[in-house]
């Protein structure tokens, strides 16, 4: 101690230089304290080194938190960075700098604890400090780790900030830090009454926060703001555990605990008066265990009945942390109408993830919808030009490595591929099977499997992915419930141009005319000098081309394998027939049910998307029973066969 | 009217004849009979491929007669093999848990045998207790009754519905291929009672003849299944031979006729059905404990269209045609992909066959529709008329 | 005259379009009756109807003596009250023999177990002979049916409504695509037949329905436009109007 006066006495008056600094001066005084700070005591430091209202404060805090500040051979306090051998020195208030060996420097090196409290103090000047993001990143610090101290500066900082988005943030927080921290009730009630209509997730963090609560037993109702009053039947065995380690209560004797005693206590060929062969039944164990207790060879026995009874000689209790009931009460209420928002949006963004889904299953089907509704042809390779639709992409991918323009050109290029495909199998196998749909079905189950195999063969059975440009990744957030990535947003918009493309194809272009008037009258639509033969392989290639984009669209969410295909063949096919065949708006109506239906069994039982599927899959077989043509079917001799 | 029968379906004999004289030379050259010249795990491919063979036949007689183009027949084989496969595991397991617990000084109760025996089971999927659908699985008799009640029911409560709303053609076959989905996608799950996609194993040990080597089970199962088969062909040929298969088969050409004739198609088609259907888990049930493993994965959609393809290479509307194709493609399918066939060295690539067979099988399956859509079987008819 | 089946004011609409327009029909226990109209008239829908393949928006179909209302059952309960249908396409088994085809439409129990459990008998066979006799096709027995020459399966199409032992017979268009001496014995065969029940014949051919000799209701755009003997119905001017004058123009 002495030898620390006299250094203090040196520096204060021999050895600091000439032109003391106000600051310098100021910390010779708690020399001590700035050397070796420990977290309980450097709270009087910084009170002092705050009231000074120094203009170095801040700066000074900041490096010394951030251990760049040593002390000199004569205890002279200055920043300084190490260069080898030498420190370049800076002087604490004039910020003059030399450079000089670090001999006789020791480094400033505050613990963890210490840290914190010169950050929360540095929080106030920080929330002034004339650069936008240093105050940002203040109220950033204050909201991940809130503290009633901070909430003053908070208040004194919001009145002169400049910037306007800033000031919404701050008042926010402060409104969050009144309702956990505010020095009167009421204050606290209005900022919790304010927080009734905030969805986000931090409002009800806060919420939840103040309604933070301690479960416990007692022999009888204790004191303070009982949240709730338990009741002990509704789960016996936890809560007798509970009542067992408050010390209230034996433990509960387990079948395990029975046959151990028994085993150690065999006394010939009989345990407590029970011969062994007996044993094989509780209840026999019982007795035997209960004729050992009464020896004392073991603890007493404790069944169901006698911890049934131990459960009704206690309350079982919920207490807050929170003394004020009426802060409670109004925590409470505003958490349950926020609750009931959040019930809300979250019914929204179930109804966006049913859009999204809905829109993928629209252009997986629709391509299917074409071949199948208006030709009556059913294909089951569709999700095989899905999957080479998705490979396309993959492919272009390699070529070019900008992914923006890769899936400009992907797309019509793979239009393009499953076009010509499509074509190709019909020329090849479908022309020869129609008005044979179950044989067709067959070869295109063939032509299914090979494909597969041979993508296996080609790309191997990894997984490939397909690079979705930088613009969409990320989400549009609405609110911390509601938000949809940019992808999903994109295939909705994508699924709205091909209804639209398709129905203007179908209705307003002399294809389409061609095709209605084949799928009508094939025989009348030849006299006419329509060639069904062209016409048939144009709309097969025309489904097929459509399976194809539609699976550049599904490689870039999902990823790109032999199989996917096969993943969405049995939906694809489902949202055809529940929509009513050979009708575009059909095939929307039932790319909807379905994609809102999984979306809504899916929530029911969150954990278990194999369940969810199987369910929907029984809901459509069942749906099938009371609408045979689907939603929106055909009526008179057009669906007589 | 039984000898009008055979007289009039000489093929029945032929096949039984035929039948009759392969199980008799793979007994005598199995294992089983000290000559050895057919290996134990060839007997139960051979006995596996009989089992294929029924439910072809079954697959053969809903579809190739009756029109039905049926993509859930090999979930009703799956769910005998579960059926059967749930017996052999509890029943197994029961007696490793018994022996491990005889050697305890204290008697168990008969919930400590319980626990240990669904912690043995259930334990892969994180689970001791035993589902309700176990309930039967301790009793043999009651087991092998599941596996021709479950079936049927399904398929007859599958059936009345999809039949009453005149579901037809290939809307009937998304429906069966979306009702056999289902059922795997059930299976794969861990909580459905039956192990998830770690399905039921060691089916291969049948409780009781622990000591009984396998050489001997296998041939057993062989016959069974040769014995199954028989009488499966038999029955079907019976069926399809008299004014029933007239009436089948007209539902296929032309349902509204058979309707118009008086008949209650629904009621036909819910037979035919729900009968081939039990005959498939049947199949089932014989033929998991000679592959001894079964997981959902073998119910899964693919399985039933590749029955289908089966079916179809083999000739569809002739039974034996259907046991053809089962035999012919399903060996050939494990000759290719294990490894038996000679790669093929083109000098810029070799075809490799275990990538390749499905290629193949999928090109000469269009093949076969486009050009030979009386398959195999087709072929023996052309040969037979010939002279 | 006590009916067979009365149709009254039966309607039925597809999208809008009216294919059946309030309309009434009777036929007595053995008549021979020819059903004449342009295309769209509501001949087929007509006869959909009484099977029970389309059921109608209004209106009531009464069945024989007990009065049975058809709207309630089932083409195949339909068709064992005792109505046969023809189709305008033959629509035969062709992969089954002429035998098998006759066998299968046998008034016999229908039910699929008795089916299974079938027994040929000698009663059976007469009765096989004896219409394959009535129908010509004696000599084709053990003939497929799809070898058979277009008339001959239409011959074996009325031949199995007939072995049906039906007591109304309904018959779309029978004589279309066959030769002058086939359709002789088409009209020799359903007038023959309708002496023991009703023959109800859908026909486009004025030739045809001029040798059956028999009542004709006109059909048009829904209902019944005239009804009573081929010239009695061909000199009404309404008829020549909307049909034989368009037909014949």
């Amino acid at each position: 101690m002495r030898f620390f006066l006299l250094v203090l006495f040196l520096s204060v008056t021999a050895l600091v230089p000439a032109r003391a600094g106000e600051l310098q001066d100021l910390l010779q005084i708690h020399a001590e304290e700035v050397a070796k700070p420990s977290r309980r005591s450097v709270g009087m430091l910084l009170d002092d080194l705050v009231a000074s209202g120094l203009p170095q404060v801040p700066r000074f805090l900041e490096r010394w938190a951030g251990r760049e500040v040593w002390q000199g051979p004569e205890g002279a306090f200055v920043f300084a960075e190490e260069d080898g051998d030498s420190l370049i020195l800076e002087d604490i208030d004039d910020g003059t700098t030399q450079t000089v060996p670090d001999d006789g420097y020791t480094q400033l090196r505050p613990n963890g604890g210490v840290r914190r409290v010169i950050g929360s103090a540095l929080v106030q000047f920080q929330l002034a400090d004339p650069e936008i993001s240093r105050r940002m990143a203040a109220v950033e610090s204050i909201a991940r780790r809130p503290a009633a101290d901070q909430l003053a500066p908070l208040l004194a900082s919001i009145e002169d900030e400049p910037d306007p988005a800033l000031k919404v943030r701050k008042t926010q927080l402060a409104n969050f830090l009144t309702a956990r921290f505010g020095e009167t009730a009421e204050a606290r009630i209005a900022a919790i009454s304010s927080l009734s209509s905030d969805t986000s997730v931090e409002a009800r963090s806060v919420l939840n926060q103040i309604l933070s609560r301690d479960e416990g037993v007692a022999p009888s109702e204790p004191e303070g703001n009982i949240a709730q009053i338990l009741d002990p039947m509704l789960a016996p065995a936890a809560y007798y555990a509970q009542l067992v380690d408050a010390g209230f209560a034996p433990m509960q004797t387990t079948p395990a605990m029975i046959r151990a005693a028994l085993e150690a206590n065999i006394d010939g060929g009989t345990v407590g008066g029970v011969p062994l062969a007996q044993l094989n039944t509780d209840a026999a164990r019982e007795r035997a265990y209960a004729a050992l207790a009464r020896e004392g060879l073991a603890p007493p026995l404790v069944i169901v009945e006698t911890r049934d009874h131990a459960l009704g000689a206690y309350v079982f209790y919920e207490l807050y942390d929170e003394k004020d009931p009426a802060i409670t009460d109004a925590a409470a209420a505003a958490l349950a109408s926020v609750e009931s928002r959040v019930a809300l949006e979250q019914a929204a963004d179930l109804a966006l993830d049913g859009l999204s889904l809905a829109s993928i299953y629209f252009l997986a089907a629709i391509g299917l919808a074409i071949t199948f509704g208006v030709m009556g042809v059913i294909n089951m390779a569709h999700g095989e030009f899905i999957m080479m639709g998705a490979y396309t992409g993959y492919v272009v991918q390699l070529f070019i490595p900008d992914y923006t323009l890769s899936i400009i050109v992907a797309l019509p290029l793979a239009f393009a591929v499953t076009f010509g495909a499509g074509v190709t199998m019909e020329r090849l196998v479908i022309r020869h099977l129609y008005h044979r749909p179950l044989e067709t079905l067959l070869a295109t189950f063939g032509i299914s499997i090979a494909l597969q195999q041979l993508a296996k063969n080609i790309f191997g059975t990894q997984a490939r992915p397909l690079t979705s440009p930088d613009w969409l990744d990320g989400a549009w957030v609405i609110s911390d419930v509601i938000q949809i990535s940019y992808i999903r947003i994109a295939i909705f918009v994508l699924a709205l141009l091909f209804l639209a493309l398709i129905l203007c194809v179908l209705k307003r272009t002399r294809l389409g005319l061609e095709v209605r008037a084949v799928t009508q009258n094939p025989g009348m639509a030849a006299s006419m000098g329509i060639n069904p033969d062209r016409i048939n392989m144009l709309t097969f290639g025309l489904g097929s081309g459509v399976a194809g984009i539609a699976g550049v669209a599904i490689g870039l969410y999902a990823k790109v394998t032999s199989e996917m295909g096969a993943d969405y063949i049995v939906q694809s096919f489902m949202t055809v027939v529940v929509g009513g065949v050979g009708n575009v708006w059909g095939t929307l109506a039932g790319a909807s049910m379905i994609g809102f239906l999984q979306k809504g069994i899916e929530w029911m039982n969150p954990s278990n998307t194999l369940a969810a599927q199987t369910y929907m899959i029984l809901f459509i077989i069942l749906f099938i029973q009371f609408r045979p043509k689907g939603i929106v079917a055909l009526k008179g001799r057009a669906a007589a066969d | 009217m039984h000898k009008s029968f055979i007289s009039q379906n000489p093929s029945v004999l032929w096949f039984l004849a035929a039948l009759s004289l392969f199980t008799l030379t793979v007994v005598l050259l199995s294992e089983a009979t000290g000559t050895a010249m057919i290996s134990t795990s060839f007997v139960k491919t051979l006995g596996k491929t009989l089992c294929l063979c029924l439910v072809a036949i079954a697959m053969d007689v809903v579809w190739g007669y009756c029109g039905i183009l049926s993509l859930g027949h090999f979930a009703f084989f799956g769910i005998g093999g579960y059926a059967i496969g749930m017996w052999l595991m509890y029943a197994r397991t029961e007696t490793i848990v018994l022996d491990s617990l005889s050697g305890q000084v204290i008697p168990p109760t008969p919930q400590e045998v319980s626990d240990a025996i669904g912690n043995q089971i259930f334990g892969v999927v994180g689970s001791s207790e035993f589902p309700l659908i176990w309930a039967f699985a301790d009793s043999l008799f009651l087991q092998l009754l599941m596996v021709v009640l479950v079936p049927g029911l399904l398929a007859l409560v599958f059936g009345w519905l999809a039949f009453r709303s005149r579901v037809t053609g290939v809307y009937l076959s998304i429906l069966t291929q979306a009702m056999t989905l289902a059922l795997s996608l059930y299976l794969f799950q861990n909580d459905s009672g039956l192990r998830g996609n770690n399905g039921l194993s060691g089916l291969q040990n049948i409780p009781g003849f622990e000591q009984t080597p396998q050489a001997i089970i296998s041939i057993v199962f062989f016959v069974a299944s040769a014995v199954a088969l028989a009488a499966g062909y038999v029955f079907f040929a019976w069926v399809v031979s008299g004014k029933m298969g007239s009436v089948i088969k007209g539902i296929r050409d032309n349902e509204a006729r058979v309707r118009f004739l008086g008949y209650h198609v629904e009621t036909y088609k819910l037979f035919v059905f729900t009968i081939t259907a039990v005959v498939s888990a049947i199949a089932g049930a014989l033929y998991y404990p000679q592959a001894g493993i079964i997981n959902p994965g073998e119910i899964a959609p693919i399985a039933s269209i590749y029955l289908a393809v089966w079916v179809a290479i083999g000739g569809r509307g002739r039974l034996y045609g259907a046991a053809i194709g089962a035999v012919f493609v399903s060996l050939l399918s494990s000759w290719f992909t294990g490894g038996g066939a000679p790669d093929i060295n083109l000098g810029f690539y070799t075809i490799q066959w275990t990538d390749w067979w499905l290629v193949l099988l999928g090109v000469s399956f269009v093949a076969v529709t486009l050009f030979f859509p009386k398959g195999i079987g087709g072929l023996f008819d052309y040969l037979v008329r010939k002279p | 005259m006590a009916m067979l089946l009365e149709v009254s004011g039966v309607s039925v609409t597809f999208d809008g379009f009216r294919a059946i327009n309030n309309l009434s029909i009777n036929f007595a226990e053995a008549e021979l009756r020819a059903i004449i109209g342009p295309n769209g008239a509501g001949k087929t829908t007509f006869m959909d109807i009484v099977t029970g393949k389309t059921k109608p928006d209004t209106g009531k179909v009464i069945w024989g003596e007990k009065n049975i209302s058809l709207l309630g059952l089932s083409e195949s309960q339909i068709a064992r009250e005792g109505i046969g249908r023809k189709f305008q396409k033959p629509t035969v088994f062709e992969a089954q023999t002429v035998r098998q085809n006759l066998a299968m439409a046998l008034e016999n129990p229908r039910g699929p177990f008795a089916v299974l459990t079938h027994k040929k008998t000698a009663r059976n066979a007469a009765r096989i002979e004896a219409i394959a006799e009535e129908i010509g096709l004696i000599d084709s027995l053990t003939r497929v049916a799809g070898e058979l020459s277009h008339g001959q399966k239409q011959w074996l199409e009325i031949g199995m409504l007939l072995a049906q032992e039906p007591r109304l017979l309904l018959v779309d268009e029978p004589a279309a695509g066959m030769t002058v001496e086939e359709r002789e014995k088409t009209t020799d065969i359903l007038r023959k037949a309708a002496k023991t029940r009703a023959v109800v014949v859908v026909e486009h051919d004025m030739e045809f329905v001029r040798r059956l000799d028999c009542k004709v209701t006109v059909l048009h755009e829904g209902a019944v436009l005239a009804e009573g003997s081929l010239d009695h119905v061909t000199s009404d001017q309404t008829v020549i109007d909307v049909y034989l004058g368009r037909g014949h123009a």
